[in-house]
């Protein structure tokens, strides 16, 4: 993998206090991740070889079964596709959204900041269970809002064309804010001359961000696809509150499959196999992320 | 008018139909807070409530020890990101700005257990915490919590923003490094800091599945945990659940204006000015 | 004739009943019960003072501290502390706390969790033959001789129908169908369309959470759920002939609509359908909800006039678990708390009203305020007729649900949705220790 960021090389040769920072810094991290990440991981791949319920105190080794069901389970794969598909659109349409408010509130021409500021990152903080209420409403088939805007009669939630595109909708308008408010503090921390030479060159708004925001703007977006994919990969909660994987299994997502077979059915070794195969894939997608936002710098 | 005029119209009304979109549903919310559930069950939905009542609000503060519960979460909410805040950017400068063999093998490695999903961990770490007797301690919430990777991994991101001039600059002028960390990176990375105690604050505020797995007593509860208790087998009590929801989110709100003000934009004044 | 007697013996059970109860909180000493027996004046713990913890889930605040508040009443030196719990996370929870020796001595228990919470349970130390003695249904939980909870009220479903839909069809009591095929009819007329076709009114409706009443209407034709050697059958004839008949009630008769609102019982409720299949739990949550809505129940029908093999499944709302990993001490107030609860036909009668359920201790059968719970007098007919397959996991649901589904709002065709269910279903079984307790239901030999 290569996670570098490049930094020019200093002076090889490094001061006493230094060494102490690293050291202490350093240690204290792989101690603390060993313990309260590695060990529990470990213990969670350990018992994917193992009929596992802790809950009854179960843990019999059943060697490959676990693994063996898992890449033979075609549901499993759907729901990966499902969650490939999902994440992606889910991932644009955060990075999209994100840049446009946060271009525009960073703008001289709004003045009203601090209220649209605060009124974008209310679907943030209102809890799930209030705001699938409220989306299960507009989601109605007979008395929905959203047919009413649109002229239509659709059953958002149970059409299977249609349930996936409306639990996008809902996870796009609940976590859009968190690209706003990351965007917003890296806008606000480039450097104003370049603003302010490149507007005295007479280069116009869409020049601007184009030629000077976005470029500079690298590492903070980089950041945000990648923690996106990542938390996008494990989605689950809107699945749940929406169609709980249907109708059928059109909107089974890999974690919601994964969730269902750990604290529904019970079935924590084969839980731990699929979650396995799912970091398997975040972590390969998350190094081609940083691959690929390397070479462009390079 | 003015070129420059039209467009700021423009832009406005932008904004502000997409603020129509996104805050209907808590408006929605807030309305309902003052219906009776009868009334948010009924057919004929109505967006105000017919006959406003405070009855959900009394019963939200009457039924559970709701300022106490609302302290601990507050004071959990805040311990939590001030040390984690602390500790991702001090991490975040010695993974960013320092060589060393092994660096980006650490990093990847913290990165990597964002990747794991929690439904799979969450027994084992359990079991970790009922060895160590933890259980029922306010350790059990804060101790898992000192370090983050998502916050690591920001502020190494931020990190890269500091140039290494300055730092050079700094080390001739013979500072310790724990000298530049404190008082010339950690300043730098006000944005970074704004911004991840926004998110963590949310993220420890909302917390519930290990906070309940955890908490075993009454008087240490928190309030996401009571939250959930609106949500009975068979219904779920949305008038009590939306009226306890309408004041849990306040500290929220006020967390995110004061660090959007004060640190974002704060910082670009001065630098305009400076 | 028949029914004044019954209502006879009613009232001079509940005379009686009211009198013990009187005599007992009038004196604090008398014994209260009938085979199992409660003697207030026995002291508990000898009448040293212990704490212990009781844990239930949200939303029966009111009946817990009822227990509690009566027990402590009588053994002022008990303290106990009620700890209440979400329901979802409490399955996670309690068996993780049972593991450890401070956990609750006594907590609520629902059968569906029975495999992650029989291992930590303590029999109750009331003779297995005085639990039949009083109460119904105790055969299916015996465990090598042990009870280590059983049911105090049995919950099924029954039709619910809306009263005023009901008479503007010109129907009248006489129209209450006891077979499907006369459901079916009743259902037409109970239908509105407006001039362009569209729904106004739903005869009825199933949408939104159909897999459990699927589950039960197989039994009508002598078709157990489960095999011989525990696994799950779904695609067999019952289960295809039941589904096609909903399809059709949609498809052919048009008396509903697969998109005619998602949850039935909630539009039951509001008014959009005339008729929907509902549990017991619903009847309180109508009247809570919509009180407008006036409506009546009748007992499900099925497919001829004869009695049938089972009406539909029933499932168990249970007794109190105790500890077994509870210090002995604890444990002993949780036994007595058991017995208390076991016998006091108050606070049995709070419960079962509580949630709709049939009484399962023979005193409350012919209770006159429970039978005046319209979901619950339907069931007193036939009551015996109504069959608990056993603690099913959660997988046996959820699979039927995906295959509904995929039948109703995927076009998928009945055998093979039905088959691949069942193919996932077992295969998420073969970790599990499910029995089935078909084999005990009274009318088992006439299982096809």
């Amino acid at each position: 993998m290569n996670l570098q960021i490049r930094s020019k090389s200093r002076d090889p040769l490094r001061s006493r206090s230094e060494i102490i920072l690293r050291n202490t810094v350093v240690a204290s991290l792989i101690l603390f991740f060993l313990a309260f990440y590695f060990i529990p991981i470990g213990i969670a791949f350990w018992g994917s070889f193992h009929l596992w319920n802790p809950l009854k105190g179960q843990f019999r080794y059943t060697g490959l079964k676990n693994w063996h069901n898992v890449l033979n389970n075609q549901l499993f794969w759907y729901s990966l596709k499902n969650t490939g598909l999902f994440s992606v659109i889910a991932v644009l349409a955060r990075i999209v959204i994100g840049l446009l408010l946060a271009s525009a509130l960073f703008s001289r021409l709004v003045k009203a900041k601090s209220f649209f500021r605060t009124l974008y990152y209310l679907p943030t903080i209102t809890p799930m269970v209030a705001v699938a209420f409220v989306w299960k409403n507009m989601y109605d088939p007979q008395f929905g809002l959203l047919n009413q805007l649109l002229g239509t009669k659709i059953n958002w939630l149970f059409d299977g064309r249609y349930a996936m595109l409306a639990i996008l909708l809902l996870t796009i308008w609940k976590d859009f804010g968190y690209a706003v408010v990351i965007l917003l503090g890296g806008m606000y921390s480039l450097p104003m001359d370049c603003f302010e030479a490149a507007e005295i060159d007479g280069a116009d708004a869409c020049q601007r961000f184009f030629g000077i925001t976005l470029p500079l703007l690298r590492p903070t977006v980089l950041f945000i696809v990648i923690t996106s994919f990542i938390s996008y990969f494990q989605t689950y909660i809107p699945v749940m509150v929406l169609t709980q994987g249907g109708p059928g299994t059109k909107t089974q997502l890999a974690t919601y499959l994964i969730f269902d077979q750990a604290f529904s059915k019970y079935n924590f070794g084969y839980a731990s196999a699929m979650s396995f195969i799912l970091f398997l894939l975040i972590a390969l997608l998350t190094a081609l992320s940083f691959r690929a936002s390397g070479r462009k710098e390079q | 008018m003015s070129k420059e005029q039209w467009k700021s119209i423009g832009l406005n009304a932008v904004l502000l139909v997409f603020s129509a979109v996104t805050i209907l549903p808590f408006l929605w919310m807030l309305a309902s807070s003052f219906k009776t559930n009868a009334e948010i069950s009924a057919l004929a939905q109505r967006f105000l409530p017919r006959n406003p009542t405070w009855q959900n609000y009394e019963n939200a503060l009457n039924k559970m020890s709701f300022l106490r519960y609302f302290v601990n979460s507050l004071s959990y909410a805040l311990v939590i990101s001030l040390i984690t805040i602390y500790t991702s950017a001090i991490a975040g400068f010695v993974l960013c700005k320092y060589r060393f063999r092994g660096r980006e093998l650490v990093f990847g490695m913290i990165l990597s257990t964002m990747m794991v999903p929690g439904v799979v961990t969450i027994i084992p770490r359990y079991s970790m915490m009922q060895a160590l007797g933890w259980l029922n301690q306010f350790q059990a919430l804060i101790v898992p919590s000192l370090f983050t990777s998502f916050g690591i991994f920001m502020m190494r991101q931020s990190c890269a923003a500091v140039p290494d001039e300055v730092l050079e600059a700094a080390r001739i002028d013979g500072a310790n490094e724990f000298y530049i960390f404190h008082r010339i990176v950690f300043p730098m990375l006000r944005n970074a800091v704004a911004s991840m105690a926004i998110f963590q604050f949310l993220w420890a505020w909302e917390d519930y599945l290990w906070p309940y797995l955890m908490i075993r007593s009454e008087s240490k509860q928190l309030l996401s945990i009571a939250l959930n208790m609106f949500s009975g087998r068979f219904s779920t009590d949305y008038a009590g659940l939306f009226a306890a929801t309408s004041i849990a989110i306040i500290p929220v709100v006020l967390c995110y204006l004061v660090f959007q003000k004060r640190f974002i934009e704060g910082i670009a004044s001065s630098a305009v000015k400076g | 004739m028949k029914q004044f007697t019954r209502r006879a013996i009613s009232l001079v059970l509940t005379l009686v009943m009211a009198l013990t109860a009187i005599s007992a909180y009038g004196e604090g000493s008398a014994v209260i019960g009938s085979t199992i027996q409660y003697d207030p004046s026995k002291p508990v713990n000898n009448g040293e003072d212990i704490a212990i913890e009781f844990w239930y889930w949200t939303g029966a605040d009111k009946l817990f501290q009822a227990v509690v508040d009566e027990y402590t009443a009588i053994h002022p030196n008990v303290k106990i502390t009620l700890v209440e719990n979400p329901f979802d996370d409490y399955w996670t929870k309690l068996p993780l706390a049972l593991q450890e020796p401070n956990g609750p001595a006594i907590f609520n228990v629902h059968n569906s969790h029975h495999e992650n919470l029989i291992g930590y349970l303590a029999p109750y130390v009331i003779p297995v033959e005085d639990l039949e003695a009083d109460f119904v249904g105790v055969s299916a939980h015996i465990i090598d001789g042990k009870v280590y909870y059983t049911d105090y009220g049995m919950m099924t479903a029954t039709m619910y129908y809306n009263k005023a839909m009901w008479e503007k069809a010109g129907l009248t009591e006489a129209d209450i169908p006891t077979t499907w095929d006369e459901f079916r009819e009743v259902a037409k007329k109970l239908t509105i369309r407006d001039e362009n076709g569209n729904l106004v009114q739903a005869g009825f409706s199933f949408n939104g959470g159909a897999q459990g009443d699927v589950l039960g209407m197989q039994y009508q034709y002598g078709q157990n759920l489960f095999t011989a050697d525990n696994k799950v059958t779904f695609n067999n004839d019952a289960v295809r002939s039941v589904i096609q008949r909903m399809k059709d009630i949609y498809e052919v008769d048009g008396s509903g609509d697969y998109n005619f609102g998602n949850n039935s019982g909630d539009n039951f409720g509001q008014g959009m359908i005339a008729m929907y299949l509902g549990w017991g739990f619903m009847h309180g949550l109508f009247q809570a909800l919509w009180p407008e809505t006036e409506f009546g129940s009748f007992e499900i029908p099925t497919p001829t006039k004869d009695v049938p093999y089972a009406y539909h499944r029933y499932n168990g709302e249970s007794t109190f678990g105790i500890n077994k990993n509870a210090p002995a001490d604890q444990q002993a107030v949780a036994q007595d708390i058991v017995r208390f609860f076991l016998a006091n036909d108050a606070l049995q009668k709070q419960f079962v009203l509580a949630n709709s359920v049939f009484p399962a201790k023979k005193t409350l059968a012919a209770d006159t305020d429970i039978m005046n719970v319209s979901s619950i007098a339907v069931l007193a007919k036939h009551i015996d007729r109504y069959i608990w397959p056993g603690p099913m996991p959660s997988a046996v649901e959820n699979n039927m649900k995906i295959a509904i589904e995929d039948i109703f709002y995927n076009g998928a065709d009945i055998g093979t949705a039905l088959k691949n269910a069942e193919d996932t279903c077992n295969m998420e079984l073969e970790g599990s220790e499910f029995e089935s307790v078909e084999p005990s239901y009274a009318h088992a030999s006439e299982a096809k």
